[in-house]
Parts: structure tokens; C-alpha cells; sequence
């Protein structure tokens, strides 16, 4: 299956670089000597609209859009100016390449359209664009036509420029605590920042924006006050890291979204259930029955031929009153055998797995991403309990961790597991848009479902067991790294405690405190390591009080 | 024939109640429960008594808890310079708290700020978190990185509900180290 889908994803980079070096090529095109041919071409390309020539159009417009109008217009959203996705629909394209040529010139000649755009958009007049040619602007509205074709062309732009590549790890390694790409972190969004900002003044900005403040600029002294985290100056990036970086916020990293995407269809192909557990045990079991019935239909046709014999000896071996004696003392004592195991694994709670509030999976905290146990049970190395870690622990991480990338595990979708982080943010009152707690929102407790508990007449003590013993978690709660779902591995019994105590010697080289009483045991057992038993560890009254 | 009826009977019976426990979503019998359970609140457990049905309470406003010391740095920019400059570690610095802050360091912040702190835990390598910075490209001091732990900043949270007054102080000690060792 992997080779497959790989082989097949081979296929689709190869034709999509094919296609990159067709769209570079007729981006050559648009030379100024070619330019007369083509605009004489434009016609013709208006009616037949190959995909390669539509492709060529609106790679050109693309760029020009980006240079020209995406200072104040995007295509799906309002900015200074109008979202311009679909513009081709409510107005002729003459009128557009005339407007976007000389607005200026439009409005002050009376064309009532051109007042009406005008008036609508809070009379802030539109640049004029006169360097453009019909075909550049007939470019740029087959761009505004329709995203399809985005998302191809961006990255080609990535490819063709290793500067993109650069800034994507200068991005990460310096800016990512604080900012992504697309969405609010601690600082605003940078995906595209380079469209509302002057490079010069982006640059000056991210070296020191405390020196740009100082040196009396506006746009900063707005931008601090505007967000209370002050930005940590970056002094250490030369000019070239700076050029790569801004390079990267205009281009982004689409590609790598397609891939993320690719990937996930193909885990999902892999974590399709096959033939399950049940359907193969019912299927077992059906197959022993009929062969059973087989066996005792065969043996039934034996016993008829010689029934006389066998009947007897089964009747006198029936009646025989000391065989009856055995038989009811077997099933007396089987009973009581069997009775006594059921009261002993009464309150013994070996593998319970209650549901909780949140799929939390201890496999991918600890296990994945080896948070250590005690980041979140913090009071396990001071106290008698090992607490359930507040939700401002929990938000330590997900504060910018909002959504699950992992390989999905269980029944879960990527939908199911984001809806579980959410949860966190429900109980604690989040804003994840806008990276914010809500003012004056209820919280509401977690209500996890506590696994482990002894019963009320048994002392046990974490801060003990952890700290003073450095026992790991795992030897009573077993590899909970690699449990998804947890549920209890051990079977928290006193005969487990005592087996435990009894093998368990303790360490005499870290313990300088209570080296002499150490040393005293060592000599009253005779021996030259002490076990936790031989310390006091089976004394009733240590846990029993 | 009676006979091995009967007994058949009477294993499955027995064998049905050895393992009645089947829903491992609950939990099992108990012989008294009101032996196993204790009449007083238990940590996590509901409570009547309080408005918001917890056992668990919030210190009482305006008060301090035996030992502790407040705070007083405020958690803002102002704060934030205020403790780099003026805050002080009150410990000594001893062998016996530099192994402490190393434990510590190493459950607390290790996942991000890695190993050697050059900002490169498991959780960056897993890009899961991106942009912590090495402790040597920063002008931190003692001040500083015990506000930082204290009331967190920027992405970082607050780490003061995991750490107690010492341990923190004992992290600062050990973060100065890892950074005089990166600046070598």
C-alpha cells in the first residue's frame, strides 16, 4: 500500500514540476518584444482558454496583483479597498481596465459608475495604474477570477526561490514562540504581513523595535501600544536573514499544507478497521461448535452399536456410593476454591478503565512528546496525593497548541480530537481567535474520573514512594506512555504491596541522612543491603492507623 | 446423566460469578463501602458545603499561606524590567541546590528549552512548539528568569503552581549555569 501511494505521489510532483517549467516558460514570454505578439494573441486566448495558457495568465496576474493592488485589496476580503474575488461578474472588463488605469481621470469625467464606486468605498481614491497594459490588467481579472489556480502558483514561487526555504527556518527558529503564520499567537499574524508593511520599515521593526519606537516613528509607537507583549529585538539577524524572512511571509508554506493533507489521507487509508477481534472469536467459536456436533454425532452412532456394555458400566459406575462420595467431595471443594477467588478479587479493580471527561491520551503526552510525568502531577514529589494537574497546566501547551497533527489513534478523527481540546478551553473560559481569556466567564471544573484509590483504611503516600524511595511511576502504574486510554495495571492488593517491600532494596549510597540507621540495620540482619521490609516496611501500623 | 448436568451447572454458575466484574468502565464490588470511603471530603471530590461544589478551594483573598513569601513584581513589561534589575536569589549557591534545580529543570522545561538550554527540547524537534530561544542570544538575569517562571511571558505560561518559592529560586541558579556554559 505505502509503495503504492508513494509512487503515485511521485507521478503527481513530477507533473506538477512539468507544469512549473510550462508556466516559467511562457512567464519568459511576457518580454517586452513579446508583448506585441501576445497582446495580439489575446484574443484568440480569450476564446480558446487552454488550461496551460489560463495557467500562464494567471501566474502573471498573480504577481502583478501582488505588486500593484494587494497593498490595499484582497481577493476574498475587504481591506482599504474592495474584496476583488469575482469582480469580473458585476462589472464589464472595459470599464475595469479603464478604472484601473486612471480612476482619478473617470471620476473627475462625470462616469456615474465610477462616482457610485467612488462614493461607496468612503471617497478614498484609488492609485492610478497607467504603467499597465490592457493585457496586464486582462491578467489580473482572470487572477481575481478564482483562487483554483493560487495555490499551484505559490508554490512554484517556493521552488523557484531557496531564500523562501531559509526564511521558513529563521521563521522558526526565531519567531514561532510568539507568531504563526495564519492566526493570532501572542503577536498578530505574519503570513502575508509584507502587504501591509514597507520591507524597510519590517526590517527596522523586527531588529529593534524599541530603537524604532525611540526614534519617534508613528507606525511603531501605534503597533506597541496596540499589543501589550512587548516584541523581543532581534539584533542578531544580518540583512540577507532579514530579505529570506519577509521573502517567506509573502509566499508562505502551501506546499507543505498539500503534503500535510496528503498525508493524512493516506494515514486514514492505513487505520481503516480491518477484520476485528469479536467477529474473529465468534467466528472461532462457531467452528468448534460444529465440529463438536460433528464429533458427538459419530460418537452417538458408536455407543448405540454397543449400548448394553457401556450402559451398564456407566450404571454401576453411578451407583457406586464411594465414587458418589469423591465425586461430591471434588465439586465441594472446586466450589469453595472457586468461591474464594471470587471474594478475593472483590474490590480489586486490576484493569478498570472508567470513560473520561476528555480523551486525554497519555500516549502521546508522555509517550510522543516525553512531557515527564511530574510536569503535570507536580504534587506527587511533596504530597500524599499525586494531584490531577490544574487547567492552567494544561494551558501551559495549549494556549498555542489548538489542534491535534498527530497519527490519529481509537475511533478518533482529527475533528473528534480538536473537539477534545476545546474542551479545555471550555472549562477554563479561552478565546482561541482572539488568544485571550474570556473576561468574566464561568469556569467550570474538569471532572475527571479518579482510577486509582485506595480504600479509606489504607495509608499510601506519593511524596514517600517518589521522592525519598525514587521509585518510577511505572513500577505500580505500568507503561502508561504507551496507554492511550489509561486504565489501572496494577492490582493495588496488600499481598502486592508487601511483595513489593519485601524485594525492594534500598539504595544506602544517596542517603547520607540516614546513613547510621542504615548501617545499624545492615548489622542486626546480617546482611549488606537492607530491603524496605526489613526497614519497617511490613509493620501493620505503618499503613494501617 | 443428572449428575454431569448438575455439575455443569454448577461450574457455570461458579465460573459466572468469578468473573462478574465484565463492565471495566465501573468499578468493582466492595465488601462495606463505608469502610473503603472516608466520611470527610477527599482531595478532588464534590463538596455541598461550597458555592462552586468543590472540595478544592482557592487560598481566601488576602491571605498567605504559612511559610510563603508574596510576590511582589507585578505581571506587566514594568514588572518584568523592574525584577530584572532589582530581584535577587536569596539562596547560596551550593552543590545540594544546583542538583535540585537540575531535577527540576529537567521535568519542567527540558521538554522545551532543551538539554543544554539552547532551545531545542523534544517538543521543538517535534515542532510542536518553535521559537524558544537559546538562553545565550538573551540578556537575562537571575531577576528575570524568576519572573519568567513565576508569571510566565508571552507564549510561556506560569510555572508557579508546579514549583515551590525554593525550587524556582533553584531553577534560576541552574539556568544561570547552563547559560554561562553556552556563552563560553
Amino acid at each position: 500500500m505505502t509503495f503504492i501511494i508513494i509512487f503515485l505521489m511521485k507521478i503527481l510532483y513530477q507533473t506538477r514540476k512539468k507544469r512549473f517549467f510550462l508556466s516559467m516558460k511562457s512567464v519568459k514570454k511576457h518580454s517586452p518584444l513579446s508583448r506585441l505578439v501576445n497582446s495580439s494573441l489575446a484574443f484568440l486566448l480569450l476564446f480558446s482558454l487552454s488550461l496551460s495558457a489560463q495557467q500562464a495568465d494567471v501566474a502573471n496576474g498573480e504577481k502583478l496583483f501582488k505588486a500593484n493592488c494587494a497593498a490595499c485589496h484582497k481577493l476574498d476580503k475587504k481591506l482599504v479597498g474592495p474584496a476583488l474575488k469575482g469582480i469580473t461578474d458585476k462589472r464589464e472588463q472595459d470599464w475595469l481596465i479603464a478604472w484601473i488605469k486612471d480612476s482619478p481621470g473617470m471620476i473627475k469625467s462625470g462616469d456615474k459608475l465610477a462616482i457610485q464606486v467612488f462614493e461607496e468605498n468612503n471617497k478614498l481614491p484609488m492609485t492610478a495604474n497607467p504603467h499597465l497594459s490592457d493585457q496586464d490588467i486582462v491578467d489580473i481579472l482572470e487572477y481575481t477570477k478564482g483562487e483554483e489556480a493560487a495555490p499551484k502558483a505559490a508554490p512554484v514561487a517556493q521552488e523557484v526561490d531557496p531564500g523562501v526555504e531559509r526564511g521558513k527556518q529563521i521563521f522558526k527558529t526565531n519567531c514561532a514562540a510568539c507568531h504563526k503564520m495564519e492566526g493570532k499567537l501572542i503577536g498578530p499574524e505574519l503570513f502575508k504581513i509584507t502587504d501591509k508593511r514597507e520591507p524597510e520599515w519590517l526590517k527596522a521593526w523586527i531588529k529593534d523595535n524599541n530603537a524604532l519606537v525611540a526614534s519617534g516613528d508613528k507606525l511603531a509607537k501605534e503597533v506597541q501600544d496596540s499589543n501589550p507583549a512587548a516584541m523581543t529585538p532581534f539584533p542578531q539577524l544580518s540583512d540577507q536573514d532579514l530579505d529570506d524572512l519577509l521573502k517567506y511571509f509573502a509566499v508562505g508554506d502551501l506546499k507543505e499544507v498539500a503534503l500535510v493533507t496528503a498525508d493524512a489521507s493516506s494515514e486514514k487509508i492505513f487505520n481503516k478497521p480491518g477484520f476485528g477481534v469479536i467477529p474473529t472469536l465468534g467466528v472461532t467459536i462457531l467452528v468448534f461448535l460444529l465440529l463438536s456436533l460433528i464429533v458427538a454425532a459419530t460418537t452417538n452412532k458408536k455407543l448405540e452399536e454397543g449400548e448394553e456394555s457401556t450402559e451398564s458400566m456407566l450404571k454401576s459406575m453411578i451407583f457406586n456410593p464411594f465414587l458418589r462420595f469423591l465425586t461430591i467431595m471434588f465439586l465441594l471443594l472446586g466450589g469453595a476454591w472457586f468461591f474464594f477467588g471470587w471474594l478475593m478479587q472483590i474490590d480489586v479493580n486490576e484493569g478498570y478503565q472508567p470513560i473520561q471527561p476528555i480523551a486525554f491520551s497519555h500516549a502521546i503526552h508522555a509517550g510522543d512528546n516525553k512531557i515527564d510525568c511530574q510536569y503535570c502531577h507536580s504534587s506527587a514529589k511533596h504530597s500524599k496525593t499525586s494531584g490531577i494537574p490544574t487547567a492552567n497546566v494544561c494551558m501551559n501547551c495549549h494556549k498555542s497548541i489548538s489542534e491535534y497533527n498527530g497519527p490519529l489513534f481509537g475511533d478518533y478523527s482529527k475533528e473528534d480530537l480538536d473537539n477534545e481540546i476545546q474542551k479545555i478551553y471550555d472549562a477554563v473560559g479561552w478565546d482561541k481567535e482572539n488568544m485571550q481569556y474570556i473576561e468574566g466567564y464561568e469556569q467550570k471544573p474538569i471532572e475527571w474520573v479518579r482510577i486509582h484509590n485506595l480504600a479509606d483504611f489504607a495509608y499510601y503516600n506519593h511524596a514517600q514512594h517518589v521522592t525519598v524511595a525514587g521509585v518510577d511511576c511505572q513500577k505500580c502504574h505500568g507503561p502508561v506512555e504507551e496507554m492511550h486510554e489509561m486504565h489501572q495495571f496494577s492490582p493495588l492488593t496488600m499481598g502486592w504491596c508487601i511483595d513489593c517491600h519485601r524485594d525492594t532494596e534500598v539504595d544506602l549510597t544517596e542517603n547520607g541522612y540516614y546513613k547510621n540507621i542504615h548501617d545499624q540495620l545492615a548489622k542486626k540482619y546480617g546482611v549488606e543491603k537492607v530491603t524496605a521490609a526489613q526497614m519497617g516496611g511490613l509493620e501493620c501500623g505503618k499503613c494501617h492507623y | 446423566m443428572k449428575n454431569i448436568l448438575k455439575i455443569t451447572i454448577a461450574l457455570a454458575f461458579l465460573f459466572s460469578l468469578s468473573s462478574c466484574w465484565g463492565d471495566k468502565s465501573k468499578p468493582n464490588y466492595q465488601y462495606m463501602p463505608d469502610m473503603y470511603k472516608s466520611v470527610g471530603y477527599e482531595t478532588y471530590t464534590e463538596n455541598p458545603n461550597f458555592s462552586n461544589g468543590m472540595t478544592t478551594q482557592l487560598p481566601v483573598e488576602g491571605t498567605i499561606a504559612r511559610g510563603d513569601v508574596p510576590y511582589e513584581y507585578e505581571n506587566t513589561n514594568e514588572g518584568y524590567e523592574a525584577a530584572k534589575i532589582d530581584l535577587k536569589n536569596p539562596l547560596e549557591l551550593t552543590e545540594a541546590n544546583l542538583d535540585n534545580g537540575k531535577k527540576m529543570y529537567d521535568i519542567y522545561c527540558m521538554s522545551c528549552h532543551g538539554k543544554s538550554g539552547a532551545g531545542d527540547g523534544v517538543l521543538v524537534q517535534r515542532e510542536k512548539f518553535l521559537g524558544i530561544p537559546n538562553y545565550k542570544d538573551r540578556e537575562i538575569t537571575e531577576g528575570s528568569i524568576y519572573h519568567v517562571i513565576m508569571h510566565g511571558r508571552n507564549l510561556m505560561g506560569s510555572h508557579s503552581s508546579q514549583l515551590t518559592t525554593k525550587e524556582r529560586w533553584q531553577v534560576t541558579m541552574y539556568v544561570q549555569q547552563l547559560r554561562t556554559e553556552l556563552l563560553k
